[in-house]
């Protein structure tokens, strides 16, 4: 059990209305790989990461978070989330810390109030995104990309081992994308997992391990990380023009896990 | 104010308006965040279902009101996780089905002063007894606010996201409809069924004006709730008023000056400290203009 990677899907399928979003795709995310997964609008990158933590249901095929179907997976703790879109907002408030520290809610028991490790863990989510000082400030009311920080300290503040973060970098400026690079830099020196969904890898891309590109459902490509060059070009409609670098076909897979 | 504490009834309307200002916003600040505004609502139409099945079969109206109103948000919850359209068809679905079952049923059994005791609340003539299901009832929900708020939270401000920590997203759902739904139960008596999530509601929306956080805005939403509870009830007796109608134009009032207030707050925070000597200037020169 121990050795089962932490994500694994074979032949995943998944419709939305009989259109299929996701036509059998295979991949394995293996302990502390630090995986890109790119591609153009629509390509099915969220259906891919929320097809692997079980939020979309799968048509086809079967996915597995360390060896576990999701639907019988109990050690959420272990998983991290940052969706890729804000919440609409609902009618209350909430400050920036509620939001963070309801991160931590995996690994809190019901009934036990808050211990100093539940504290000391929402400080240092707040600390490394760069929010400390708007802790107690209404999230509604930040920026764009400070609501995004705020979704990503909310994933941090459970300290998981396998972080799924669909475009945390979409509009967030370069400072902050240079101090989550940072951070996520020391994840990966920890061993952590990170599946991370984007459109530009900025400061990001040193850090890669291993590129998937999603087109029309499918894993199009599947690689060592591109040059820089190609992770603009695989925002593109059609990518079939701009191959990764050699050496990253899809019969590699998984080589570089472990 | 006092006065009115020489009467039993009066005593026994205090203490659960005072329930009732507290369980309501209590669970409201939840209802509001997933915008389910009008739950409560839904809700209250269907109770007078089960206070026709009650009157109908000579049980307790408010046992028969809470067994239908817990079955009744526990349809809406799962028709709204079901249904595309979301819940906004469900609720109509039992709004209708409801108010209309509850009429026919009180028509039948010739009990429509009672069903109008039931629609705008008859807060004196809530017994003893009745008093101590309601103190029960509203144990029990602060006790399901206190034990799975910060899961009812998570859950509140993203569904998915709740799944990923482990939440069981299913029952939390339903839990937060029934607790809401024994809200209800408490309020109707006092507020009546067509005002009851009026108190859910409009203190929260005052609350907001002038919090930032989800806990500050549920304790200030309690305070509200007591507030124009205990207020609206000695003001009704005071001036012969209807005491539901009563306490729910209190709440709107308070609402409305949170709404001011919130906002000359607002403004007075986002001023920068150190005001420029333009400003000022400019100001003048607007006051100058108006007066002209
Ligand atoms: N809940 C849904 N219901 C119906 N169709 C959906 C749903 N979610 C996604 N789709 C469809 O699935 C396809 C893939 O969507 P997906 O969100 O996975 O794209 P993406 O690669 O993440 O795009 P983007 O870069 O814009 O985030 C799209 O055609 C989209 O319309
Ligand atoms: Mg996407």
């Amino acid at each position: 059990m121990s050795s089962a990677p932490p994500l694994q899907m074979t032949g995943g399928r998944v419709r939305f209305d009989g259109r299929e979003a996701l036509s059998g795709v295979d991949l394995r995310v293996g302990a502390g790989e630090f995986l890109a997964v790119l591609g153009a609008n629509g390509s099915g990158k969220s259906t891919l990461v929320r097809a692997l933590l079980g939020l979309v249901p799968l048509s086809g095929g079967r996915t597995e978070i360390y060896g576990v179907p999701p639907a019988r997976f109990r050690d959420w703790k272990r998983v991290g989330y940052v969706p890729q879109r804000l919440p609409a907002g609902g009618g209350v408030p909430a400050t920036v810390r509620e939001i963070v520290a309801s991160g931590r809610v995996a690994r809190r028991s019901r009934w036990r109030p808050a211990s100093s490790a539940d504290r000391a863990a929402v400080d240092a989510a707040l600390r490394a995104v760069g929010l400390a000082d708007r802790a107690r400030d209404s999230a509604h009311l930040l920026s764009g990309g400070q609501q995004r920080r705020v979704l990503i300290a909310r994933a941090l503040a459970g300290e998981p081992d396998v972080l799924v973060m669909d475009e945390p970098t979409a509009g967030v400026d370069a400072a902050s994308q240079a101090a989550l690079a940072a951070i996520l830099r020391e994840l990966a020196g920890r061993g952590r997992t990170v599946v991370l969904v984007a459109h530009e890898l900025g400061p990001l891309e040193p850090l890669i391990d291993r590129c998937v590109v999603m087109e029309h459902g499918r894993v199009a490509h599947e690689g060592a990380p591109p040059p820089p060059a190609w992770s603009r070009a695989a925002q593109a409609e059609d990518p079939h023009h701009h191959g990764p670098r050699e050496g990253a076909r899809s019969d590699e897979i998984g080589m570089r896990a472990g | 104010m006092l006065d009115m504490l020489q009467y039993d009834f009066m005593r026994i309307a205090l203490v659960s308006a005072i329930l009732i200002g507290v369980t309501a916003p209590a669970v409201g600040t939840f209802i509001v965040q997933r915008r389910l505004s009008l739950l409560g609502d839904g809700v209250g139409h269907i109770a007078l279902t089960g206070i026709g099945l009650a009157l109908l079969t000579g049980t307790s109206p408010l046992l028969g009101a809470l067994v239908v109103c817990v079955l009744g948000a526990v349809a809406i919850e799962v028709l709204r996780a079901r249904s595309r359209s979301g819940g906004d068809v469900a609720l109509a679905v039992l709004f209708y089905g409801g108010l209309a079952g509850g009429v026919l049923l009180t028509n039948r059994e010739g009990g429509g002063a009672s069903l109008q005791a039931y629609l705008f609340g008859s807060i004196t003539s809530v017994t003893a007894r009745d008093l101590y299901v309601v103190a029960g009832l509203a144990v029990v929900v602060l006790g399901i606010v206190l034990v799975f708020g910060r899961e009812l939270f998570l859950l509140c401000q993203d569904e998915e996201v709740a799944r990923t920590a482990g939440l069981p997203v299913r029952f939390l759902s339903v839990l937060i409809a029934a607790t809401a739904a024994v809200t209800v139960v408490i309020a109707m008596r006092a507020i009546g069924l067509l005002l009851v999530s009026a108190l859910m509601v409009v203190p929260v929306a005052a609350a907001q004006q002038v919090t930032r956080g989800f806990r500050g805005t549920m304790l200030v939403a309690m305070g509200v709730g007591v507030l124009s509870a205990v207020t609206g009830l000695a003001g009704s007796f005071q001036y012969d008023l209807p005491p539901g109608p009563s306490i729910v134009l209190l709440a709107l009032a308070i609402f409305l000056a949170a709404v001011v207030g919130g906002s000359v707050v607002r403004r007075r925070r986002t001023v920068p400290a150190p005001v420029p000597d333009e400003a000022r200037a400019g100001a003048t020169a607007e006051a100058e203009v108006r007066g002209g």
